[in-house]
């Protein structure tokens, strides 16, 4: 892992001041697409510095792999994991059933509170980051076992080919 | 005496208050939260439940991991395209998305569910916390202690809200819209979204009018 860092900008935050443009060695903030170019920023910060608005910040290049984790604890957030997504089925197909009404909303905004909540737990049961070789090798297991005929195979192999 | 919110932290303070907490009407609701009266409890009685003992040595190798439901890769897949999105990486999130609804449309649905079966699905997950934040103290595990935090807050405001449905059915409703933190997951019922979310802090514009057409 390099300590190298790349420049993002924040949209909501970006109020054109145009500022980095000016300080920027290189022209990576000078695109139309409003995104740094990551080829051309080399981490140098200025333009981070220079706005007005804080809307630049420095991120890492790539990421520290996870903090190893012990099987008791992976078990026991994919024990919470299991009864909440079994709970956010339950709330999301009564909600489907459910014309336009309070209690399908409420039921829909429990359903959608559950993934959240689990998402969170899942990130700490090992897949915080995307370019971990922990994801790298449940897509390389779902590539080679399909969980049903339907299984999108091409979606996971574009993924390992896209994720570092 | 003082009572505390379990869900967001509000302290009904009785003298300064000047009502007892036990006069307080039966439907009275958090005027942070929302939750119910029954979400609050004395401040100096510190929670003196029975330490849980978890074999921290009991680890790794000789603890076998089961292969992961499509329920909890929906959750992983759903994780890993929010945070594709963090790092402006469009195309992997739409991928991940994907993945994430594959899994989501095969999950098998759960026999008989019902509002009171919710009810109690929620009554368990609160019921295990403990057990999940002692393990993930006797491993030291951080980030495992850290996702109970908020986890469990919302949680039990999932519960608090079903038990208010299932006490006071549409009325509880009425007039009102339902409102998700997109942050925490916390859900507000009420007309407008709260100034600040009450679990995590967020701003209003954090929240989400649910209302059936997303």
């Amino acid at each position: 892992m390099s300590n190298k860092k790349i420049a993002v900008r924040n949209l909501r935050l970006c109020t054109k001041d145009c500022l980095c443009l000016y300080v920027c060695p290189t022209g990576a903030t000078d695109t139309e697409n409003s995104i740094i170019d990551p080829e051309k920023c080399i981490g140098c910060g200025e333009c981070a510095l220079a706005c007005p608005s804080a809307a630049i910040s420095l991120v890492p290049a790539d990421y520290p792999e996870q903090q190893p984790k012990t099987n008791i604890v992976i078990s026991a957030l994919n024990d919470q994991a299991q009864r909440k997504s079994s709970t956010e089925k339950a709330a999301s197909q009564i909600a489907a059933l459910m014309a336009d009404c309070g209690l399908g909303y409420l039921l829909e905004a429990m359903a959608r509170s559950e993934r959240l909540v689990t998402e969170d737990i899942m990130r700490e049961a090992g897949y915080m980051l995307p370019q971990s070789s922990n994801v790298r090798q449940l897509l390389e297991e779902l590539v080679a076992n399909p969980p049903t005929p339907s299984f999108p195979i091409e979606t996971a192999k574009k993924l390992l080919k896209l994720l570092p | 005496m003082k009572y505390v919110c379990s869900i967001c932290g509000y302290v009904h303070d009785e003298a300064e208050k000047g009502i007892p907490f036990q006069e307080l009407p039966a439907d009275w609701k958090c005027p942070w939260c929302g939750a119910s009266k029954s979400d609050f409890a004395p401040q100096e009685e510190k929670e003196a439940s029975a330490p849980i003992v978890t074999d921290a040595s009991d680890l790794s190798e000789t603890h076998e991991l089961q292969k992961l439901s499509a329920g909890q890769l929906a959750a992983l897949c759903s994780s890993l395209a929010r945070g594709c999105e963090k790092q402006y990486k469009a195309e992997e999130s739409r991928l991940f998305k994907e993945l994430a609804n594959y899994f989501t449309a095969i999950t098998p649905a759960v026999e008989d569910a019902t509002v009171m079966t919710i009810a109690d699905a929620l009554k368990e997950e609160i019921a295990f916390y403990p057990t999940l934040k002692a393990t993930a103290e006797a491993a030291k595990d951080r980030g495992a202690q850290r996702v109970c935090v908020w986890g469990e807050k919302v949680t039990r405001m999932l519960y608090s809200l079903i038990n208010q449905y299932l006490e006071k059915g549409d009325q509880m409703l009425e007039g009102k819209d339902v409102w998700l933190c997109t942050v925490c997951g916390f859900v507000y019922i009420g007309k407008d979204a709260p100034e600040l979310c009450p679990v995590c802090k967020v701003p209003a514009w954090k929240f989400e009018k649910i209302s059936g057409r997303n």
